[in-house]
């Protein structure tokens, strides 16, 4: 049997993942994205704080701090090519004693140095009349008017739809095994058969070291550690407009408050050891809505529809030392990995996808692929739309009518294109028109949509799951006896 | 526009009583509309008796109860607009519609919200842990019970001992599944003494009162929970299969937000307030009806 022969293979559908096939396609080559679970954006790519960054957070001259000023500046057009809502609502970092001025001091030097523009120290005074709603005792602030929030997943499955939609095979379920180079060429096995690819780009996420490894001596090996988050209502009462970032006064973490493009209130995340799975603890959801309250007093907690947990990919050198910068490892040519891309990642992302096609570019002596179409049109949303554009659409299509998920206004056009678009499980359309997501967390639609994935896949509804394996909801479905 | 004197807004027992009293007391222009495709709100999926007997002098099922409604309705002119969702409601009186293949702008003088409500959910909850398969509300196990006929799980764990938990842990048992324990957090059960009796105490059902859950275990499908003695903070891990939470109802008003003092605004049944016996969100609905009625009568 001749075995499948490709350019590129990049491994994993998170964001960088799906930038780096997105970007790859603007080039004359073959190239596949093997993504082991049923959807991209499942893993760190779906839970982290949704903050597309200014730049100050960086030193001045590290990669990290070129990559995202130069894509906080592009952000509002790279949203617009993907149709994907990006909320530049400016962000206060915020300081509560004379140690954390000091260091939104050095925040602004280091930024103006990086060129972040809109960049303002402001008095508290200032700062409470940008944003009432902060406890008092503020002592200053940093006001970063270009940092800004956009739905992680969101963004992600636009670049693989854009991606696909300018020549990029996508199997999912498709988990790499094991590799090997034979002649040139890198030989990938994987749960659902061979392949054989020019160049690989190993965007793995928690396990790219290990992906690294099947073929290479380790050289960075991944820590995973862990944070909590809370959601609140969107009509939760004292709902900040600016994303918050607390700098600590005390050694330890401080809190984050994302005003999400949804309308929903996102708050964490907490530092802890002892990732094991996308687990929450007790410990970390009462430290958060403890930072909540003392930042927000006049925030109603009780708002509360939601708590997940992100894992952090920490990324070490064989001795034990972190590596701060994005690691970005080569261990060979045309072997491309990225180990554990933290925060600025997200924000990064189409700059990481776009480091690594320059690189390919040369190495693989590629050509620009001329039909390359940078546009990807989302799916088309019926809320928000003006009374005579949506009596339009649902007399034009009947199901744009039909409410599904009614606390976010989804109508069954919108779910059944969430499925013809890909989505394959309850959160799989959650992820594409965010059904679920709202105060009820999907208790009044999670059927209807199981039901219309079931019909449109021709499976039974027992089939249909949740969101990973062995999630299905429910056993046997006797639909009408 | 289509306009109408009153719009009622969700056929359940509240608003179909709401627009009969309505039409009674002489407003001949009366428009009940509900998402759903059929009337009754939440009482087409309660099989059990117990409903009805104030009003109809015996104890009903659900969808008994409904039909003596529609009947009811049907001797009168009230227009019924079922599969229908309010999107929204305006200052100007002006509701917005949606339904398969339409979308319509509606003008009305009065408005009567008879939404109902919604449950609480886990994610309300300082509940920590993973988030898999199996964790259902009580009201939506008994939709997919009742209605879908599914088979949700063997091992069955229900969180919250209000009348909703109790007729859950009574459906689950008739239905052949091993109910566990319902979990209280109160010193006692939450609903009704009725319920209690019938559908506790009458199958043998473990009630655990002064306990609740802290952690959910479990990666595609849930294994099972921490639970903790609140007052000795001893801590047992529980398996199951299957979490149901019974954690209370909302008075679900999203639509009126902000225009909740209008007076040409009423609110009757579940959304107005928590009615645990159907007669009382009935009767409630009625009475305002029928004030509302008399204002629009020709
Ligand atoms: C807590 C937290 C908060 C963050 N907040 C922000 C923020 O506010 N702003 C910002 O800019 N960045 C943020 N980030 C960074 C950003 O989320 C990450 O950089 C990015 O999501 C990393 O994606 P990834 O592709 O490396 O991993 P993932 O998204 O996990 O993707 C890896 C994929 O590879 C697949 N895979 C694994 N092994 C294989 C295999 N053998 N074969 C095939 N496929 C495989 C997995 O199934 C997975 O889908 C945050 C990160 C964390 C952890
Ligand atoms: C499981 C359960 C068991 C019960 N058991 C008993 C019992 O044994 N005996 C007893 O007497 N009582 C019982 N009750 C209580 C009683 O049934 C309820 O109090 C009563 O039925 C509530 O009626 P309602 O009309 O206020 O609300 P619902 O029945 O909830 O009706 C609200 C309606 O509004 C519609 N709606 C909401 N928003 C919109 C919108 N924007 N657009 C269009 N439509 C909308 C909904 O679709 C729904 O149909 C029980 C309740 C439950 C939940």
């Amino acid at each position: 049997m001749k075995m499948e022969r490709f350019d590129v293979v990049v491994i994993g559908g998170g964001l960088p993942g799906c930038f780096s096939a997105r970007e790859l396609s603007r080039l004359k080559l073959e190239i596949v994205l093997l993504e082991a679970r049923e959807d991209v954006c499942t893993g760190v790519s779906r839970a982290n704080t949704a903050v597309v960054y200014p730049g100050h957070d960086h030193k001045p001259g590290t990669l990290k701090a070129e990559m995202t000023v130069r894509a906080n500046a592009s952000f509002d057009r790279l949203c617009e090519e993907l149709d994907v809502p990006f909320s530049r609502c400016g962000s206060l970092m915020l300081s509560f004693g004379p140690r954390s001025d000091a260091a939104l001091r050095k925040k602004l030097r280091q930024g103006r140095e990086n060129g972040v523009p809109g960049l303002r120290l402001l008095s508290a005074d200032e700062a409470y009349r940008l944003e009432p709603t902060i406890a008092s005792g503020l002592s200053s602030a940093l006001y970063a008017s270009t940092a800004g929030t956009v739905n992680p997943w969101q963004l992600g499955i636009a670049a693989c739809e854009n991606a696909v939609q300018n020549g990029v095979r996508l199997r999912l379920n498709t988990r790499v095994i094991a590799m090997r180079r034979e002649n040139d060429d890198y030989l990938l096995e994987t749960d659902h058969g061979a392949l054989q690819a020019r160049a690989v780009v190993n965007c793995a996420g928690l396990a790219a070291d290990r992906v690294q490894g099947l073929l290479f001596p380790p050289a960075v090996r991944i820590v995973p550690t862990a944070g909590d988050y809370l959601v609140l209502d969107r009509n939760s009462v004292g709902k900040p407009t600016h994303i918050l970032q607390v700098e600590p006064e005390e050694g330890e973490k401080g809190l984050t408050v994302v005003p999400t493009v949804e309308g929903s209130l996102l708050l964490g995340p907490t530092e802890r050891e002892n990732a094991l799975d996308y687990a929450t603890t007790e410990n970390g959801l009462a430290w958060v809505r403890e930072q909540a309250a003392h930042l927000l007093p006049g925030l109603a907690l009780d708002g509360t529809i939601r708590s997940f947990a992100a894992v952090r990919p920490n990324p070490q050198r064989q001795d034990g030392s972190s590596i701060h910068s994005f690691c970005i490892e080569h261990p060979a040519e045309r072997f491309w990995s990225l180990i554990g891309i933290k925060t600025p990642g997200l924000t990064c992302a189409r700059e990481l996808g776009a480091f690594l096609a320059r690189r390919l570019a040369e190495e693989l002596a590629a050509e620009e692929n001329a039909g390359f179409d940078p546009v990807r049109r989302g799916i088309r949303r019926a809320h928000g739309l003006p009374f005579e554009e949506r009596k339009a659409l649902a007399e034009r299509d009947p199901d744009y009518g039909e409410i599904v998920c009614f606390c976010e206004d989804v109508t069954k056009a919108e779910v059944l294109e969430a499925v013809r678009r890909g989505a394959v499980t309850v959160d799989g359309v959650k992820r594409r028109v965010g059904t679920g997501m709202g105060r009820c967390q999907g208790a009044r639609c999670e059927q209807k949509i199981a039901a219309l994935i079931a019909e449109a896949l021709g499976v039974p509804e027992s089939a249909v799951r949740k969101d990973g394996p062995g999630s299905e909801i429910v056993r046997a479905a006797h639909e009408n006896v | 526009m289509r306009t109408f004197k009153l719009l009622v807004v969700g056929a359940g027992a509240a608003g179909i009583s709401a627009a009969l009293a309505a039409w009674d007391a002489g407003c001949r222009d009366v428009l009940l509309l509900d998402r759903a495709e059929s009337m009754g709100g939440i009482l087409p999926q309660c099989l059990h008796e117990g409903f009805g007997l104030t009003t109809f002098g015996q104890e009903l099922t659900g969808p008994e109860y409904t039909a003596r409604l529609a009947e009811k309705l049907a001797g009168t002119g009230v227009v019924f607009l079922p599969g229908t969702e309010v999107l929204s409601v305006s200052e100007e009186r002006i509701a917005v519609l949606s339904r398969r293949g339409a979308v319509e702008r509606l003008r009305f003088e009065r408005l009567i919200l008879a939404s109902g409500c919604r449950e609480r959910s886990i994610g309300s909850l300082p509940v920590a842990g993973t988030r898999p398969a199996g964790i259902f509300t009580a009201g939506q196990a008994q939709e997919r019970i009742n209605l879908r006929h599914q088979d949700l799980g063997d091992e069955i764990l229900i969180l919250g001992s209000g009348d909703l938990g109790m007729i859950m842990a009574r459906r689950f048992t008739l239905g052949g599944k091993h109910v566990i324990a319902v979990l209280e957090q109160a010193v006692q059960y939450g609903g009704m003494a009725r319920n209690h009796r019938r559908c506790i105490e009458a199958f043998s059902i473990p009630l655990r009162c002064r306990m609740t859950v802290r952690e959910i275990h479990g990666e595609g499908r849930i294994r099972g929970v921490t639970a903790e003695h609140i007052d000795s903070g001893e801590r047992e891990f529980i398996a199951c299969d299957t979490l149901v939470t019974a954690l209370g109802l909302i008075p679900e008003r999203e639509l009126v937000r902000g225009l909740e003092d209008r007076d040409w605004l009423s609110l009757v049944g579940n959304c107005h307030h928590v009615h645990d016996i159907v007669d009382s969100a009935a009767a409630e609905a009625a009475r305002i009806g029928s004030l509302v009625g008399k204002r629009l009568a020709v």
